[in-house]
């Protein structure tokens, strides 16, 4: 199902639900990803700005402090080519939309299960494998 | 850029608005309160049923008594103008009749004296026969007909005498009586005519003196009952009639029922201003319905993407309970398990806070503890308020008076007016809520307040008028304030505003404290409880 990069793909999962995290966590680890998750969205972008290991961050868009948009573009100055994944709600989806032509790479709408984010990571990596040559 | 989502609902709901409010009548007659409808006709109804007696008749009524007055006077005065000018002629007659008599006497004293002029008493004396013959029924009716009767016997005898002088020297001091009392006789009862007559006159003369007098006065006497009548009703009607159009602007449509026994025109503008009545009633309706819809808009939104997290961590946990299930220990599993429970129970919350929210009710004015609606409001709307990462100074304490109000419209109210203070403020604004006592006696103040832009005092006077927005179009449908200030008032409590530009505004909502004794043992019982 996933065509595997050369190593390990790291994912960057940011959502201020707890329980989101944590599904997401084991579901992605169980398929093959190195995964870290944060519900603080300042000490995600801290963590992916000390090491710039993140292949794809998946955040929320709507989160106490810093939200979707600046994770974003947090995300393309810290380490462009980096996809970037906006998880919305049915108030955020014109934000999201926003996010997507500023350079996120996909939007997935709350509620969902875990096999349609391993979708979207899954055409994501695509892409890295792609453009990684 | 969580405004842009706004507008695009807003705009969906104007138009929704604009229609329910051009579909007003139909709304009416299908589904807005039959009952008040009904006591409506039943007072056009009473209004119309009343004998008439229109303020037309009374007029007509009241200028033919004024003109009935002069014109039986005028009557009455040529009447008498006519009876005189026939006694003033008459009395030329009875004039005649005296001087024919007296001329009779003189040529008589000739006679007796001097020996002549017989023939010239007789003739005087046959000629005032001839006057008296030819207007007897007049002198009869003027001395009566006993006098009548001597005045003819002593002419009679006196012509009998003239005719009949007796040639005896002797019998002639007798004779001589005899004529000297005839005669007196005679001049006498003529005297009496024309004394009669002339008193009548003179009578009559003195009396139409006096008559326009006492006409005026009584004249004057009926004008100022007629008026005083006419007035009374007009104006009593009228004021009446104020009375009613500032109970109406102050929100009582109660229909206008028959104050009088009789109908007239006023009957009809009661008719009409019932109907208008009806007309603002269903107006007023309608728009509380379309305010609510939009706040229904605004609420639904955030209850969707309320709902979204724990439907999210639900079909997340589920998924990976489904697909993993056997790879799961125990530990993991119960894990799940809990937390499948506890997000279902946080979407039951937010459920059934909707639901509380929306209830289609009539207004229930119940005691209510304002701190639980204040609280209620801002959990309802919190999310909103953290999109635009405004900051809530939530400073209520928990020991309140009880305030009189209904459940539902205060969260409407205080949802407008943080919503509100939330639309004109910048990203990491601050909206204050805060609560006193002492603002005005008997009743508890909210303060909602804001560090926004404020409002110019221009604008400020006209806040409160339906349909008056400063929102872009679409976003506003400018009848928020006016809704709420109509919510706050029929709750028998004041919405204030004020503001000072660039600093911020402030709305205030004075509400009744309870004061009834049975709801204040009530409202202890329950402390006892607690």
């Amino acid at each position: 199902m996933k065509q595997k990069r050369v190593g390990k793909v790291h994912v960057l999962i940011v959502d201020d639900e707890e329980i989101v995290c944590k599904r997401l966590y084991s579901s992605l680890t169980k398929h093959g990803y190195e995964v870290e998750t944060f519900t603080d969205p300042q000490k995600a972008m801290d963590h992916f700005a000390e090491n710039r290991k993140f292949d794809i961050v998946v955040t929320d868009i709507r989160m106490e402090g810093l939200d979707g948009l600046d994770i974003l573009n947090a995300v393309r100055v810290l380490k462009p080519g980096t996809k970037t994944i906006m998880i919305t709600g049915y108030a955020t989806m014109e934000v999201a939309r926003e996010a997507q032509t500023k350079g996120a790479f996909d939007l997935i709408a709350k509620p969902f299960k875990p096999k349609d984010l391993l979708k979207l990571l899954d055409k994501a990596v695509r892409e890295l494998n792609q453009e990684g040559g | 850029m969580g405004e842009e989502r706004r507008t695009s609902t807003g705009n969906r709901q104007d138009e929704e608005n604009d229609e329910s409010l051009s579909l007003g009548s139909v709304l009416t007659s299908e589904g807005f309160s039959k009952e008040d409808e009904e006591f409506g006709e039943a007072a056009d109804q009473a209004l119309k049923q009343r004998p008439s007696f229109s303020i037309r008749l009374r007029l007509i009524l009241s200028f033919a008594i004024i003109f009935l007055l002069p014109f039986l006077i005028t009557l009455w005065i040529m009447h008498t103008l006519a009876n005189l000018q026939d006694k003033i002629l008459f009395l030329e007659v009875a004039d005649d009749y005296k001087v024919e008599i007296q001329q009779a006497r003189r040529f008589e004293k000739n006679y007796l004296l001097y020996g002549t002029n017989l023939n010239d008493a007789l003739e005087h004396v046959v000629r005032a026969e001839a006057i008296f013959k030819k207007y007897e029924d007049r002198f009869r009716k003027v001395i009566g007909e006993d006098a009548l009767d001597e005045m003819a016997q002593n002419s009679r005898d006196y012509i009998k005498i003239l005719r009949n002088i007796p040639e005896s020297q002797n019998e002639r001091p007798q004779m001589e009586k005899k004529l000297r009392s005839h005669g007196a006789l005679m001049v006498s009862l003529a005297q009496k005519l024309t004394e009669k007559e002339r008193v009548w006159v003179q009578e009559k003369m003195e009396l139409m003196r006096r008559v326009p007098f006492i006409f005026l006065l009584l004249l004057l006497l009926l004008m100022i009952l007629l008026v005083g009548f006419l007035a009374r009703h007009i104006l009593n009607t009228l004021n009446r009639f104020i009375g009613y159009t500032q109970r109406i602007a102050a929100g009582d449509f109660t229909p206008i029922t028959p104050a009088r026994r009789y109908r007239d025109e006023f009957s009809v503008l009661a008719l009409y201003i019932n109907r208008m009545v009806r007309a603002l009633d269903r107006h007023h309706r309608i728009l509380v319905e379309s305010h609510k819809l939009r706040a229904m808009g605004t609420l639904v939104a955030g209850v969707a993407h309320e709902l979204n997290n724990p439907m999210n961590n639900i079909l997340l946990t589920a998924s990976v309970l489904q697909e993993d299930y056997l790879e799961l220990d125990e530990e993991e599993r119960k894990e799940m398990l809990d937390d499948l429970v506890a997000q279902a129970e946080r979407t039951r919350k937010i459920v059934a806070n909707l639901l509380g929210f929306a209830r289609q009710s009539k207004a229930v004015v119940e005691t209510l503890d304002i701190r639980k609606i204040l609280e209620e409001t801002v959990e309802l709307i919190g999310n909103q308020l953290r999109v635009k990462k405004i900051k809530l100074h939530f400073d209520v304490p928990e020991k309140l008076p009880m305030v009189h109000g209904d459940h539902q419209l205060l969260n409407q109210v205080f949802m407008n007016l943080i919503m509100n203070a939330a639309d004109v403020l910048p990203e990491k604004g601050e909206i204050k809520i805060k609560t006193s006592t002492d603002q005005r006696e008997g009743f508890l103040a909210v303060d909602v307040s804001d560090n926004g832009p404020g409002i110019p005092e221009h604008i400020l006077s006209r806040i409160f008028d339906p349909f008056f927005t400063t929102k872009p179009k679409g976003q506003g449908t400018g009848l928020g304030l006016s809704v709420s200030r109509g919510i706050i008032r029929k709750l028998g409590g004041y919405l204030l505003a004020r503001s000072t530009f660039g600093q911020g505004s402030t709305f205030t909502v004075l509400l009744p404290i309870t004061t009834i004794p049975s709801m204040l043992s009530a409202r202890q019982d329950r402390e006892r409880k607690h």
